[in-house]
């Protein structure tokens, strides 16, 4: 499986009496992309903002970052699957990205309609918080979407992820007759080295269990998001969108799994330092012991009959889904794989295990600093001078971070907010680390 | 001698290692004490027999963290959580 990506770098980007791309420069046709937002009936509301690194603004609520992707030669459609789109198997022939740039999913659509996840997520483009994410590097194209809000959450869900993405599609079109400025070609050739066979587990939220749908939103794979036996990607299928979309954090976006710079080096060292073998999603959120064991053999049986000798792994969620990664870490170790975990730590106060199973197999683990922002002791971040979004903000009880004692209040989204409950940089992107 | 504690936990691998010294199997993350998908008679049964094994657990002396199951030695035929 071949795929040539495409970069066509974006270093700015204003609206235009067309949409295109021209030497860094996106330009968009507001009309034409927001018509695009609107070809679904259930969008009653939708307008678009930009925002650029180093300005006083704040997006609330932030339910996705997008990085706009269109397949130029090749079967299928970039982020296949998910919200109704074509299905076919991707990963082959030419993609072409727009790099420095994300298509910023605003609306105040929740999870699913079981409620419990609420969307915690807002972005500033100045400041320590802003720092503490990829996000504030890049160009920012925020479509303010909301719709018909007698719907289903579901569906409300369907229809705001699927505009976003058609407006991601609009301005990537833009470069599909151009020459891309930059070229890197992915595949994973045989390795005539006798280097050492890798995969990559990678363990995403499944919101079936909380959510008691089948069809709930969140990262899925293909679209699907129901709980399932562990699948095997290439790598580039990942690169192509077959595994996207949000779950709860902002390190969870369709963007950061799109540019995971641990999937980005295994490909391109594979040959020299390792054979890197492709991807193994696992799904997690099991609700038995059983059904948590299952998986977690499964996946590290799966990774024995790829030829696997190590497996990198990572997750991006929280709490008993721990269980199912950290005992694949120890099926893995006890089929003779070696393993390297890659996760934030819980809070160790008083004494607490910052692994809620702390197993003796797991025992190469990259910190990525905790996961709570109380612990991390993330200021709050103050006023700012424009708000893409919502005015206000509500702060729900257990989330709130030194105001208001942990009570529900609802703030002006430009003044001081607590930050978002979690952190969880899941795949690496800063360089926070925890104490030990 | 203080209190004893049973705890039934759906995910009792986290609850033993964690210290919990009478750990009873529950049923599932969303409905630990029950099945609701068995209707209301057998749901009723089924959710019983746990609390009867926790109650039974308390009266069982232990040394250290301890599962106790309430499937044991009975006909699956209930047991459509685990």
């Amino acid at each position: 499986m071949r795929l040539e990506v495409g970069s066509f770098p974006v270093r700015s980007i204003a609206f235009g009496s067309a949409t295109r791309w021209a030497d860094g420069r996106l330009t968009v046709d507001k009309a034409a992309a927001l018509a695009e937002v609107r070809r679904d009936g259930r969008i009653v509301t939708a307008d678009l903002e930009i925002a650029v690194p180093g300005e006083s603004v704040r997006i609330w609520p932030v339910r996705d970052v997008i990085e706009p992707r269109v397949k130029v030669e090749g079967p299928g459609q970039c982020y296949p699957g998910i919200c109704g789109r074509d299905v076919t198997t991707v990963g082959q022939g030419r993609t072409h990205r727009l790099d420095g740039m994300g298509v910023v999913e605003v609306s105040s659509v929740n999870w699913h309609d079981a409620g419990g996840d609420f969307v915690e997520t807002y972005l500033d483009m100045a400041g320590p918080f802003a720092a503490m994410y990829p996000y504030h590097r890049l160009q920012l194209l925020c479509l303010v979407v909301e719709p018909d809000p007698t719907l289903s959450d579901e569906s409300r869900n369907d229809a705001v992820h699927g505009a976003a993405l058609r407006l991601a599609d609009h301005v990537a079109r833009a470069t599909v007759p151009l020459t891309p400025p930059g070229r890197e070609v992915f595949a994973l050739p045989p390795c005539d080295e006798p280097l050492p066979r890798v995969v990559y587990v990678w363990g995403v939220h499944s919101p079936q269990a909380m959510s008691g749908s089948l069809t709930a939103f969140c990262t899925a794979t293909y679209g699907l998001t129901q709980l399932t036996p562990p699948w095997v990607l290439h790598p580039n299928e990942v690169l192509d969108g077959a595994l996207t979309g949000p779950y709860r954090t902002a390190f969870a976006m369709s963007w950061t799994v799109a540019n995971n710079p641990l999937l980005l080096d295994l490909c391109r060292r594979h040959g020299r330092d390792w054979n890197f073998l492709g991807v193994i999603v696992l799904r997690t959120e099991w609700t038995t012991q059983h059904e948590k064991q299952l998986a977690a053999n499964q996946t590290a049986k799966t990774a024995a009959m790829l030829g696997a000798q190590g497996a990198v792994v990572t997750w991006d969620a929280g709490g008993n889904e721990f269980i199912e990664v950290v005992r694949t870490i120890q099926a893995c170790e006890r089929l003779g794989i070696k393993t390297v975990f890659l996760t934030s730590e819980d809070d160790a106060t008083d004494g607490a295990p910052t692994m809620l199973e702390p197993l003796p197999e797991a025992d190469a683990i990259v910190s990525t600093s905790f996961f709570k922002n109380v612990t991390l002791q993330v200021p709050d971040p103050g006023p700012v001078a424009r708000v893409i979004g919502l005015p206000t903000k509500v702060i729900r009880r257990g989330s709130s971070v030194g105001l208001h004692g942990g009570a529900d209040a609802a703030l002006p989204t430009a003044g001081t907010l607590p930050p978002p409950g979690r952190y969880d940089d899941h795949y690496g992107f800063g360089s926070l680390s925890a104490i030990e | 001698m203080g209190m004893p504690v049973g705890m039934i936990s759906a995910i009792y691998s986290f609850a033993l290692t964690t210290g919990a010294n009478r750990v009873v199997r529950g049923a599932r993350i969303e409905h630990v004490c029950g099945d609701p998908g068995l209707g209301p008679e057998k749901d009723y049964a089924y959710g019983m027999r746990i609390v009867r094994a926790a109650l039974h657990a308390l009266t069982v002396p232990v040394t250290g963290p301890t599962l106790f199951d309430p499937h044991a030695g009975e006909a699956e035929e209930d047991a459509h959580a685990s």
